[in-house]
């Protein structure tokens, strides 16, 4: 056809079938996100919102303390900032691995959408990042206030001056990152499982939590689970903010007669380790996360599980 | 008890005029003379329909853990990592061994807890979001039977999570029981189930009439709901807390209770004698599961009147 004379703008654009790239996979993300956030926001007043985004949170935190308190009484006082913070991240990282299956199952098992996005133009694992952002924002809005809650309410010593804040932005966007390659693993995983997967997230996120020094330091472990602790992303995601935080505090990595000091002969790790160490292992997870991802999507397609819906 | 039913609808021609033997197959296996005969049930017939629903409730629930083997690792292995992380907050505390039971026997619990709130109490509302919720409705039985079979179904699958909670844990860290009282103890864990199960029974009403509130509402029942019910803890140590817990959630009556019976050598709680925590358990089944067949009656009448329950997504 010769278009000669044609007004460009009339000329057809091949872009509209091959698609625009990054400007493509930017609106496909906003446009999730924003739907993600009004499923979970615009249902109730704020102030109710609220109070179901920090109770899960802040009680978890509570139940650790209180365990403390029984056993340690007021000694027990001294290691609340390491329950706290370990205890508030650990909502955070429930919260943003919850957020990608739950998409998944809200989106194939209630909604029954899940076909038709997945058959849309846009790339489906954008839109499920998409669509899990706004959990993970929840999340993020949970454990700050639980922090706040160990601050004001627990008596937690808390320095602002004190904190080392080049660490802390670094192991937060490093963290941010691990947690949505596993909830990328889990959205996998609930691609392929039926409808009682809606609690998978949360078991597998608590089976981590044994590995990761969240509440208790890793040498508290048998040696064979340390290693898995050491190798895990999390461990020092956690070890970095805390020692961000709170510098010079207690380490979960090391400590007397743990791997980490066995290994490293040093007592515990200092911040270029711990950022190093999150660098590479976070890295390996988020590439095996997508090889998964695809390997898992590649299932489903071919066994026709992308527009099932199952009950019990 | 009238019920439809009529597979063949009376042909035109009339019927005849003396009573003869049954000529129309009315109701499907028990030939009747009129389709009015066929609707009056007798209470044998009820029983054994109600019956009926309460197996093919339970039957998806049974089966499907037969077919899907993912559920192995994760409803048997994995909790049972996330009990032993509590095991391991003790035991870098030095706690006596006797907290470590307490945290095996919460760990146990929570499968049953889990699967109240998730598979009993928002139950009701997912099916109304899958449509299934008026069939429910429609269908000749009573609904409560539909209850029933998911508590029944929700108990075997979560029983075995339980048990493996229960046998693994106390295999790994070697907890050891004192138990003095084995028949109480029994009745208490069975009054714990009547009571949780007719919690969620209850709640499953309500959260259908919450609507999209239900499954933020599942969020507030985890972890609020364990940290008031003393899940690796004495519930006694939260005080008025501790005592209002032990007077509304079956969870932290019936736990106590349990480790009152399970470990005996811990001394006093500050919490009642385990026998008057049976009692207030068996208090809890009779007012929830009553209060579980009011609510229903009055979701049924209300959805039948304005049509407006059973519509999915509100």
């Amino acid at each position: 056809m010769i278009d000669v004379g044609l007004n460009p703008r009339d000329r057809f654009d091949p872009a509209r079938a091959r698609g625009r790239g990054t400007v493509d996979l930017l609106r496909s993300f906003r446009t999730a996100a924003s739907l993600g956030w009004k499923m979970e926001a615009n249902w109730t007043d704020p102030v109710l919102f609220f109070i179901y985004s920090v109770a899960k949170p802040v009680a978890s935190a509570l139940i650790l303390v209180f365990m403390l308190q029984v056993i340690a009484g007021p000694a027990g006082i001294a290691l609340r900032p390491f329950v706290i913070v370990g205890s508030a991240l650990w909502s955070f990282v429930v919260s943003g691995v919850a957020g990608l299956a739950w998409a998944v199952l809200d989106d194939r098992e209630r909604y029954r959408m899940l076909k038709y996005i997945y058959v849309s133009p846009s790339s489906f694992l954008t839109v499920l990042l998409g669509r899990g952002l706004a959990r993970l924002a929840v999340g993020a809005m949970g454990a700050g206030i639980t922090l706040a809650v160990g601050v004001i309410v627990l008596g937690v010593p808390f320095n602002v001056l004190a904190v080392d804040w080049p660490l802390l932005v670094i192991v937060l966007v490093l963290g941010v990152i691990t947690i949505c390659s596993l909830a990328v693993v889990m959205a996998a995983v609930c691609l392929q499982t039926r409808q009682e997967s809606w609690d998978y997230p949360e078991v597998v996120v608590g089976a981590l939590f044994l590995v990761v020094g969240a509440v208790f330091p890793l040498s508290v472990l048998p040696l064979p689970l340390q290693v898995f602790g050491l190798i895990s992303p999390l461990s020092w995601w956690i070890a970095g903010v805390r020692q961000a935080l709170f510098p010079g505090g207690p380490s979960s990595i090391g400590g007397p007669g743990s791997l980490w000091q066995q290994l490293s002969g040093q007592l515990n790790p200092n911040p270029v380790q711990i950022v190093l160490v999150l660098l590479v292992t976070g890295a390996i997870v988020t590439l095996g996360s997508a090889m998964l991802f695809r390997a898992g999507e590649a299932r489903a397609k071919d066994r026709g599980l992308i527009d099932r819906t199952t009950g019990s | 008890m009238t019920a439809p039913g009529v597979a063949q609808p009376n042909p035109s021609p009339p019927l005849p005029a003396k009573p003869a033997a049954p000529v129309l197959r009315a109701f499907v296996g028990r030939p009747t003379a009129s389709p009015q005969a066929a609707a009056s049930w007798t209470p044998r017939q009820v029983w054994a329909n109600n019956l009926r629903s309460v197996v093919g409730r339970a039957y998806p629930r049974i089966i499907g853990l037969t077919r899907e083997p993912s559920w192995l690792i994760f409803q048997m292995l994995l909790p049972f990592l996330t009990t032993s992380s509590f095991v391991f907050v003790y035991r870098a505390l030095d706690a006596p061994q006797a907290y470590i039971g307490f945290v095996v026997i919460g760990g146990a619990m929570t499968a049953f807890w889990l699967n109240v709130v998730w598979m009993m109490a928002a139950q009701l509302y997912w099916e109304k979001d899958q449509g299934n919720l008026e069939l429910y409705f429609a269908a000749p039985m009573n609904v409560m039977s539909v209850l029933i079979g998911m508590a029944v179904g929700g108990l075997v699958m979560s029983s075995t999570r339980a048990v493996a909670i229960l046998f693994i844990a106390t295999v790994v860290f070697g907890v050891s029981f004192s138990i003095s009282q084995w028949t109480l103890l029994i009745a208490v864990f069975v009054l714990t189930l009547a009571a949780l199960y007719g919690f969620g029974m209850m709640l499953a009403s309500l959260f259908v009439m919450w609507g999209r509130e239900a499954f933020h509402l599942t969020q507030l029942m985890t972890e609020p709901v364990y940290f008031v019910s003393g899940l690796n803890f004495p519930v006694g140590r939260l005080g008025f807390i501790g005592a209002l817990a032990i007077a509304l959630i079956p969870l932290a009556v019936g736990l106590d209770a349990m480790r009152q019976l399970a470990f005996v050598s811990t001394g006093p709680t500050g919490t009642p004698e385990p026998w008057v925590e049976a009692l207030i358990l068996v208090a809890m089944t009779i007012v929830f599961i009553g209060l579980a067949r009011w609510l229903l009656h009055s979701m049924e009448e209300r959805a039948r009147r304005e049509g407006r329950l059973t519509v999915r997504w509100r």
